[in-house]
């Protein structure tokens, strides 16, 4: 195994031992979490707002969504913090420090991964057997993955700067929620066409829109979220990667 | 390139200082508008050169700021450049700060691990390593226990075994060694003995002119970021505490631990604890240096308005720390036969390694008794520059009825 691949499993592991050292539930927890949102969604938009009656099992919807969002934000709020709080190691030794960020985005993958091993035992226990279809999932998974593995990048970087990016990012994160097709799907007539069109835009709507196809529906995902998340994926990736190598140096001094 | 080689080559380095740090979007928004930029430039390192082969032992000798620690952290390459070159050749094994990589809440064994993978060393090669690893550092029946149960001397020792233990072609130490016990102190010399004597090559930064006779065959003078001499060490030793010596008016030869005084007032005991009463000589960051004394006063006269005071030096002497009760705004001590008082300080630990602590009891221009560079004590925790500060101090006293 080559020195990289072997520094970012070591530094999976250790994220997910250390995150559940002291849990009784353990990785449950990123199972509970999406489920309790999912519960509160489902009652505030079947029962109050009544929009999600549209569609069957309104919950198993939510979470095929909720299950790969919670993975972007997680991650992205994570990474905010992760070359701060490696900073007397960062002082200390050399080594790779991309790998810092990329492992917090993989540890949380990993817990998606399992997660999503539960729903798919829901969804299919409840008649949405996958498609073929499921094939291009773990693709999707990937390039999910190294998108935000180059948002993760960038806002580690920018954290160190001003200690405003990991708030801002909270706020951000809320809206950008909103306007990704998590909790509703498109083309279902549900949002205003031009609006649809402006949330296709978003970088995370592409994966969204795969998870529900592939997941929930059984059915092949639009040629257009295959464009947007592999265009997006790239741009993001190569972007993070480019302001990270030329931030580095003076990164490792301002800590 | 030979393993072991280490050129320096006009080397520069500039750190940004900030006369305002400015921390959020906001402030820096401010500056821009605002009048003039709050920012500087500072060159630890200016067109520094130099060369040192397989096998040499070098130490690297100036004051504080001179860029000696900013040397180690270019040549462990966790700074790059401004401008200029730095090549290494073969494995680097960097004693600046020991330990650092660990987690609190991970065992020993599962810290060995991660921080050899740090290191670019697999599963394998780190499970060879362990039994080594664990006997070095006399650790072997903790291994399995989460580090943040180790006392911060089994914790140095872990750091040491396993920065050690990877076979480098180049050691680069700073002051950090001066860690743990006497025992163990004396098995890192050895070992670091050891990598000199089978060719290894050694980068020495150490305020110990003896560790560094000892130790090194050549020395580097480093001054405000530049090599100001470089030669045989006794030469630019020598040199170096001679330009020093008006400076440092405390040289090696009166580090050594001096008593005087009238002894009108004396310390008839001193134990050094931590905060919690322990007696302790090892302290790390946020631990509080506690320093107990029984004074007592010549036939049990009664002496009023008695400042109580310490000092905290380096081995070569230097002050780096010191203050009283007075200074401090605490009363003075009126001791009437015998009295206890303390002295509670917390460093804050920008430099560490081992310093000598002084006390002394003095009276309106009367020195009632000085214990010079009496206590040795070791400080753990990360170099940063500018070295010790006080983050809190407490002078008490009490008196105890003369029986």
């Amino acid at each position: 195994m080559t020195g990289g691949l072997l520094l970012m499993k070591s530094l999976v592991e250790k994220d997910l031992k250390v995150r559940y050292k002291r849990s009784f539930l353990g990785f449950l927890w990123f199972l509970l979490k999406p489920l309790f949102s999912m519960v509160v969604y489902t009652i505030v938009f079947t029962k109050i707002i009544r929009f999600g009656g549209a569609i069957e099992h309104f919950s198993l919807f939510l979470l095929t969504g909720l299950l790969p969002w919670n993975f972007f934000a997680a991650s992205l709020s994570a990474s905010a913090k992760t070359l701060l709080d490696n900073q007397k190691l960062i002082r200390s030794i050399y080594f790779p420090r991309v790998a810092l960020p990329i492992s917090s985005v993989i540890a949380n993958a990993v817990h998606m991964l399992m997660a999503m091993v539960v729903l798919e035992g829901l969804l299919i226990a409840f008649g949405h057997i996958p498609g073929i279809s499921i094939i291009t999932l773990p693709i999707a998974i990937v390039l999910l993955a190294a998108m935000t593995s180059g948002f993760a990048m960038m806002i580690s970087v920018g954290n160190v700067y001003y200690r405003d990016v990991s708030q801002f990012l909270e706020v951000i994160l809320l809206a950008w929620f909103y306007a990704s097709p998590v909790i509703y799907p498109l083309g279902a007539g549900l949002i205003p066409a031009r609006m649809e069109a402006v949330i296709k835009f978003n970088p995370v709507a592409g994966a969204m829109e795969i998870f529900h196809s592939t997941m929930y529906y059984g059915t092949w995902p639009e040629l257009w979220a295959w464009i947007s998340l592999v265009a997006w994926t790239a741009v993001i990736l190569v972007a993070g990667l480019l302001i990270f190598k030329r931030m580095e140096p003076s990164v490792v001094k301002e800590l | 390139m030979r393993k072991g080689l280490i050129q320096f080559s006009d080397v520069c380095l500039d750190y940004r200082l900030y006369r305002d740090r400015s921390v959020s979007i906001m402030e820096t928004l401010m500056n821009v508008f605002g009048r003039g930029t709050s920012r500087d430039w500072f060159r630890a390192l200016d067109h520094a050169s130099f060369q040192i082969s397989p096998g040499e032992s070098v130490a690297l000798v100036g004051s504080n700021g001179a860029g000696k620690s900013t040397t180690l952290k270019l040549l462990a390459g966790i700074y790059s450049p401004t401008s200029g070159k730095v090549r290494t050749s073969g494995r680097i094994a960097s004693l600046l700060d020991l330990g650092v990589g660990f987690h609190p809440e991970l065992t020993g064994a599962e810290n060995v691990f991660l921080n050899g993978a740090l290191l670019g060393f697999d599963q394998k090669r780190m499970v060879e390593l362990i039994p080594g690893i664990a006997e070095f550092s006399m650790l072997e029946r903790f291994m399995d226990t989460p580090v943040k149960y180790y006392s911060s001397g089994m914790f140095m020792r872990l750091g040491f075994a396993l920065a050690t233990s990877v076979n480098p072609d180049i050691l680069l130490v700073d002051e950090v060694l001066a860690v743990g016990d006497a025992v163990f102190q004396a098995k890192c010399y050895d070992r670091i003995f050891g990598f000199r004597e089978s060719g290894k090559t050694i980068v020495f930064v150490s305020h110990d002119p003896e560790a560094v006779r000892r130790l090194c065959t050549r020395a580097i003078w480093l001054d405000s970021g530049r090599v100001r001499m470089d030669g045989p060490v006794d030469d630019v030793l020598g040199t170096y505490l001679d330009a020093n010596a008006g400076r440092l008016q405390n040289t090696a030869a009166s580090a050594t631990p001096r008593e005087w005084g009238n002894r009108e007032v004396f310390f008839s005991r001193v134990t050094l604890t931590d905060g919690n009463g322990v007696p302790a000589r090892t302290f790390r960051q946020g631990d509080t240096l506690k320093v107990n004394t029984l004074i007592e006063t010549r036939e049990g006269r009664e002496v009023k308005n008695i400042i109580l005071g310490f000092s905290l030096h380096r081995p070569d002497g230097e002050t780096v720390l010191a203050s009283n009760n007075l200074e401090n705004g605490e009363s003075l001590l009126t001791i009437s036969g015998k009295g206890e008082a303390s002295i509670s300080i917390t460093p804050e630990i920008i430099e560490p390694g081992n310093f000598l602590l002084s006390i002394s009891l003095t009276g309106n221009d009367t020195d009632y008794h000085w214990q010079d560079h009496f206590y040795p004590v070791s400080l753990l925790g990360t170099r940063q520059i500018p070295p010790l500060r006080m983050s809190s101090l407490t002078i008490a006293g009490g008196l105890i009825e003369w029986a």
